[in-house]
């Protein structure tokens, strides 16, 4: 594997380097298993394609920091969307065969680095900023059509951030993380005392609300953000807290199609340790696990889903990426680790380059 | 101690950035006696003085009594603008940062709010008034009541009603700076948890959580100040500025503002020793240097200099000069040592 990566590195070749007889039909292979946003060593920004074991089947440069992937096999492409508020997304062949295509939002609107394809990968979503008027959107591109985007509908709140497609194939999950950003001002949040986040569900044929949840008005600064969907169709979020520092509220909890919203209480150390900030949520492969993540508390917790308690808690300085692996979850680190934790058997990895936060399992 | 201090900063303020080795402990535990606590204390002084000045302005109003209104406005602002970016413990508690400064105010919120409560028939107590929304609290506020349409009523007695809410909000603001000082003078609260990190604690758990902390508030000070105070104004893709988006435009202290954020990032920077690698404390101190040379060039209030070519210009070198300055903090000295502030963490994403 080491030959492989010092010929990419050698030739700074990403997308160019699509010769590699493994890179070819990665995807249909089942070779490309997880991809996340990196940066590397000298500070530039990118993605990494990489094997069951860690290997890495292809980089892709980026222009400004990524955040989340989507990758469908139907549409035959990922697409990398710029970290909030970047006003890119890289659509990419994981193939290699095709060139990678940028997209630029609209005007009036950037991406917040979350975005979703149809089943049948006919469609892309993205969770965009209508920022002028402060409020969350969904954009809809055609994927048959050169990826045009073709029209948006509202989230019913402001600063969504991740959006996922439930099991029913027809309804989004979006979380509206109720803090409102314009870019005039970069990244400042300019409501902090007034945010109201939710957690909405939308019916992806007409943008119609199917339903809008909120935890107890006294956690209106507790911004929802990130979410993974476990067997029993139950909606996992994990929480960053807003209000003041001294105050360690729960920070994960579950909302239902049914209309329930609720968080569960995790341990008092636990709590402390996730310093108020899920930096990633994700589900075990059978459903039965939720994996939360801390980069501020470089912390990381595989809870039970039914017994809404931690089974693993291990520490991993910077620790933010997750993805389902094994029985357990793979995860990944700002200093470019990567270990196996819960069940999910596997050596620990260093690598030269920074993960950012999200690791996609293909 | 007060003379070593004073020596301390003299030397400081004249000497490069830091040419000897420091602890990460040294660090913290400089940072918090040599600036955080003495600049706190000064805020809670210079916010006493405004409370007592607008006291004053409401019982004997005057033409002399309201522009001494007006200068201890300036007094406690800039010793706000010093130590705003501390932003952990203290400052983040019960929305304090935001009821002090409630900026920016994308869509006027604020002074809609103000405005309403200038047009109401009651004025709000102190206790009414800290229920209110947090952008009619702060010093956003004081200025539309001391500086906007309407303030001449001040200085006889037609303008009881708007100096007693202008009274209220001087308390609040000489409130929550007293509790800011207090609150990092405490010898068992913040700044022990952070200069004497430990896994019981409930925020800093070891030092290098804690200089995490501590990086990570002065690289985002820097992008904040770029952010929301220089480059909302700044002449965009139409090439017009917009100084109606400028902080304090109405008391001219847009820039004695900017001044005071530069100044506290350095005087924090130097005064901690964070910054011990020669070569990159070389580049700070020029990047800083830049800064404040660039600072000295805009002369007019912010509505005449950005009419100006070359002070216009002069500000596009300060925006510059903040670039540098986060990259060089934000992501050199973190990754010199070992820190991951910038990356993955810190950032709310």
């Amino acid at each position: 594997m080491w030959q492989r990566r010092a010929f990419l590195k050698a030739t700074g070749a990403g997308f160019a380097a699509s010769l590699l007889p493994r890179q070819a039909f990665a995807l249909e292979r089942n070779d490309l298993v997880f991809a996340s946003a990196i940066q590397t060593a000298s500070g530039a920004y990118g993605a990494v394609l990489m094997g069951e074991r860690g290997d890495i089947i292809s980089t892709l440069d980026l222009p400004d920091r990524g955040h989340d992937i989507t990758i469908s096999r139907e549409a035959g492409r990922g697409v990398i969307f710029a970290r909030q508020p970047g006003t890119f997304a890289v659509v990419f062949d994981p193939d290699g065969q095709a060139a990678p295509q940028t997209l630029t939002s609209i005007d009036g609107r950037h991406f917040f680095g979350h975005g979703v394809f149809s089943p049948d990968g006919k469609l892309l979503y993205a969770t965009e900023s209508d920022y002028e008027a402060a409020q969350g959107v969904v954009g809809i591109y055609d994927a048959t059509n050169g990826y045009r985007r073709i029209g948006e509908f509202p989230t019913y709140g402001t600063g969504p951030h991740e959006m996922l497609l439930m099991p029913d194939g027809v309804t989004f999950v979006v979380a509206n993380g109720g803090i409102e950003t314009h870019p005039d001002f970069g990244r400042a949040e300019l409501n902090i005392e007034t945010m109201d986040p939710s957690v909405v569900f939308i019916d992806r044929r007409d943008g119609r609300l199917v339903g809008q949840l909120r935890l107890d008005a006294g956690l209106h600064q507790l911004s929802i953000r990130h979410m993974a969907i476990d067997a029993r169709s139950r909606v996992w979020f994990g929480c960053q807290y807003k209000g003041s520092p001294s105050y360690a509220p729960q920070l994960v909890g579950y909302a239902t199609m049914d209309g329930d919203i609720r968080l569960i209480e995790l341990p008092a150390d636990t709590i402390l340790s996730l310093r108020n900030y899920v930096g990633s949520v994700a589900v075990s492969a059978d459903g039965s696990k939720i994996g939360v993540s801390s980069p501020e508390g470089d912390l990381l917790v595989a809870i039970d889903a039914e017994g809404r308690q931690p089974a693993v808690v291990e520490t991993l300085r910077s620790g933010c990426g997750l993805a389902a692996d094994g029985a357990g979850f793979i995860a990944t680190s700002g200093m470019g680790d990567m270990i196996g934790i819960a069940g999910a058997e596997r050596p620990t990895q260093s690598f030269d380059f920074h993960f950012d936060n999200h690791m996609l399992r293909v | 101690m007060r003379i070593l201090f004073g020596a301390v900063l003299a030397l400081a303020l004249s000497a490069p950035v830091a040419a000897q080795t420091t602890t990460p402990s040294e660090v913290l535990r400089s940072s918090v006696s040599n600036f955080v606590r003495p600049q706190m204390n000064s805020f809670a002084r210079e916010a006493e003085t405004l409370s007592s000045a607008v006291m004053t302005l409401c019982t004997t109003p005057s033409a002399e009594t309201l522009a001494e209104a007006k200068t201890a406005f300036s007094g406690a602002a800039t010793a706000y603008g010093r130590v705003e970016f501390l932003r952990l413990g203290p400052l983040m508690e019960d929305n304090r940062a935001d009821r002090l400064l409630f900026w920016p105010d994308r869509r006027s919120i604020g002074l809609k709010q103000v405005q309403a409560v200038l047009a109401a028939s009651e004025t709000p107590s102190l206790e009414e008034l800290t229920g209110k929304s947090v952008a009619v609290q702060g010093f956003g506020a004081l200025e539309f009541v001391l500086f906007g349409t309407g303030q001449e009523a001040l200085a006889s007695a037609a303008g009881q009603a708007r100096c007693g809410y202008g009274k209220a909000i001087a308390q609040n603001i000489a409130q929550i700076a007293a509790a800011l000082a207090d609150g990092w003078s405490d010898p068992n609260g913040i700044a022990k948890r952070l200069t004497q990190p430990d896994p019981a604690n409930t925020d800093y758990r070891d030092t290098t959580e804690a200089l995490e902390a501590l990086i990570g508030v002065v690289a985002h000070g820097i992008e904040n100040v770029r952010d929301t105070r220089i480059n909302p104004f700044l002449p965009k893709d139409d090439a017009k500025p917009n100084p109606r988006l400028a902080l304090f435009w109405r008391s001219e202290q847009t820039i004695p503002m900017l001044r005071a954020n530069v100044s506290g990032l350095r005087q924090l920077v130097e005064l901690s020793g964070m910054v011990s690698d020669g070569a990159l404390a070389a580049k700070v101190t020029d990047a800083f240097d830049r800064a404040e040379a660039a600072l000295d060039r805009v002369t007019d209030p912010i509505d005449t200099a950005l009419a100006d070519p070359a002070q216009t210009a002069a500000l596009g070198d300060l925006v510059v000069a903040t670039q540098d300055l986060q990259q060089l903090i934000g992501e050199e000295l973190s990754s010199t040592l070992g820190l991951s502030v910038g990356f993955s963490s810190l950032d709310g994403d």
